[in-house]
């Protein structure tokens, strides 16, 4: 109850300064939805050479990038601590999160967040309805609660893949540029895994688990009775990785150097 | 009760030391030369409820890195800390309410945001009621004057105005203990006596105990009847201030300056009386006498001299804390 409350008045602490800078704001949306046309005109040249993708048609695929969206936003939104290693660690602002009484990481999301982001879910959402009455795909009432549950297991997964990256940077104070490159990995996972070879495979599920962001859980909403196992293991998945992750981050506090002064 | 207590405190810091060259760095990616630096060594404290203890030492010797363990920031490497009656590290979300903690050269507050918006976010963070807010928080603001300055950014503030908003931060919660790291770097004198009143009277107060690191020796001798003195990892003095002055000032310094040139031999043979050393000072017909004794010894000596001589200037100098401890950190041990 105390983290909510507190997570509240950071967020209207938060929309205040931000609407103080509207041209920003404004500014930052648009940039958001042309990165995302981006994509998906990417998707339209592919198909422009081919009708299917492994099995895959366009507006699957589609549907696919516009799921993917969710979770990304709230990833983005929330947890998208990429610069913690330079901020945090490099400038000492460690040391003033450890002096206050809520648990660090809380603390660090709830400073950095961007809840611009999070108009992302609408953008994801317009795509999946289009791709949706396109294949003629319908909703049935379980629909939504499962929707919500894969969303929430997806952006966990991110939020623990990048969270344990941050915790790194407790053990080695140089700065690493794994960063850009999780980024890319993480867009690996917005196209069906059975268009790559088994190692990739195997690693999107298992070990950088970005196929839980995008495809599997998709495909639960196409009907692909195929990949059901995978879908159902997404919010698990979300759960470890965001466990792992929790105690990474406590184990790397315990070794915090602090910043020279 | 003793409100803070150390034992046996010890950090250690894992680096290592680079070879030179680009041969250096092809070998460092395989195997390192790793070094082990203590930068706090084996320290025993204790300090009790009320106190106002002044810690100091040279840039490096430890002074930060016993506070951050003290505070919770860090992990000891061995060794035991109870301030509050709690371990900082292991409890430290519960133990953190009970301390108030201003680094002078970082800001606890938000930079884009007015200064009582500031606090009205630390009032929830911390949890504390509008009425204790209203009463404790209505006098802190008062005698730091800071009433004009709580609807401005903290970016547009000056250092001396951020300053007093900080320290007015760390009371929100009215903490029974307060780490202050460098409060008056940088800041004109002015505002460092503001501050200095302002510590006096919480001190008194709320009986707050207060520990606090500090470059300006000023600020040690107007607030702390104790001090610390760190050199490398190791307490080498703990106790009054006073004790220190006492032991280290070998008495009085008289700048006499004469109106001609005056040789030792005479000076000599007039303070034969006294257990006196003669110098020749910085300018042309000074001469600096170092008495032993008391302050009715050097009056005496002083008619002596002027007797005989006529003087264009006369100055006596009590050795100043900043000249004990420099003296200290030369030499390397205390003597006395």
């Amino acid at each position: 109850m105390f983290y909510l409350s507190i997570f509240f008045q950071y967020a209207a602490q938060y929309l205040k300064t931000r609407m103080t800078y509207r041209g920003d704001l404004v500014v930052e949306i648009f940039s958001d939805l042309l990165f995302q046309a981006v994509n998906l005109i990417f998707i339209l040249v592919v198909f422009g050479h081919t009708a299917l993708l492994a099995g895959w048609s366009r507006e699957e695929i589609i549907f696919i990038y516009g799921f993917f969206l969710v979770p990304y936003a709230i990833f983005s939104a929330f947890f998208n601590i990429w610069d913690f290693n330079d901020r945090y660690i490099v400038k000492g602002e460690m040391d003033r999160v450890l002096t206050r009484p809520i648990h660090s990481l809380f603390q660090i999301i709830i400073e950095r967040m961007e809840l611009e982001s999070l108009f992302g879910v609408i953008t994801g959402l317009a795509i999946m309805f289009y791709a949706g009455s396109q294949l003629g795909l319908e909703l049935s009432w379980y629909d939504p609660f499962v929707f919500i549950l894969m969303v929430i297991g997806g952006a966990f997964i991110y939020a623990g893949i990048f969270i344990c990256l941050a915790s790194i940077s407790f053990w080695s104070d140089s700065k690493t540029d794994i960063m850009p490159m999780m980024y890319n990995i993480g867009n690996y996972g917005r196209y069906p895994v059975d268009i790559y070879n088994n190692v990739i495979r195997f690693v999107l599920t298992w070990i950088l688990p970005f196929a839980f962001v995008g495809v599997y859980p998709a495909a639960f909403f196409l009907g692909r009775t195929e990949w059901y196992t995978y879908a159902f293991l997404t919010p698990v998945m979300g759960v470890v990785f965001l466990s792992i992750a929790y105690f990474l981050w406590n184990a790397g506090v315990k070794r915090y150097r602090g910043a020279g002064n | 009760m003793n409100v803070i207590e150390v034992n046996k405190l010890r950090k250690e810091f894992k680096s290592y030391s680079s070879r030179s060259g680009l041969k250096g760095a092809f070998r460092d990616l395989f195997t390192r030369n790793y070094k082990v630096l203590r930068a706090v060594d084996d320290i025993s404290l204790q300090i009790k409820e009320g106190e106002m203890v002044g810690y100091i030492g040279e840039n490096g010797a430890g002074k930060s890195t016993t506070i951050k363990m003290l505070t919770g920031i860090l992990t000891p490497t061995a060794g035991e800390v109870r301030v509050n009656g709690m371990d900082p590290h292991r409890e430290r979300e519960k133990f953190v309410r009970t301390i108030g903690v201003v680094f002078g050269q970082r800001s606890q507050l938000w930079w884009d945001i007015a200064v009582q918006e500031s606090f009205r976010l630390l009032k929830k963070v911390y949890k504390v009621s509008d009425e204790d807010y209203n009463t404790h928080m209505k006098e802190v603001i008062e005698t730091l004057e800071i009433e004009p300055l709580l609807d401005k950014p903290v970016r547009k503030l000056s250092l001396g105005q951020r300053m007093r908003c900080e320290l007015a931060a760390a009371l929100i919660h009215n903490p029974p203990l307060l780490f202050l790291d460098e409060p008056t770097i940088g800041l004109d004198v002015l505002v460092k006596m503001k501050i200095r009143a302002f510590l006096k009277e919480i001190n008194k107060k709320y009986k707050t105990t207060i520990l606090l690191t500090t470059h300006d020796l000023a600020d040690i001798e107007a607030l702390c009847d104790r001090v610390v003195l760190l050199d490398e990892g190791k307490i080498i003095y703990d106790g009054r201030l006073d004790e220190l002055q006492k032991n280290w000032v070998e008495g009085k310094q008289v700048h006499f300056e004469f109106q001609e040139l005056v040789e030792v031999s005479s000076l000599e043979e007039l303070s034969k009386d006294f257990d006196v050393k003669w110098r020749p000072g910085e300018r042309k017909n000074q001469w600096v006498a170092t008495v032993e004794g008391d302050d009715d010894a050097v009056s005496r000596l002083m008619s002596q001299v002027m007797l005989k001589h006529a003087i264009s200037d006369v100055k006596i100098n009590q050795v100043s804390t900043e000249e004990i401890i420099r003296n200290i950190y030369e030499e390397g041990i205390i003597h006395g």
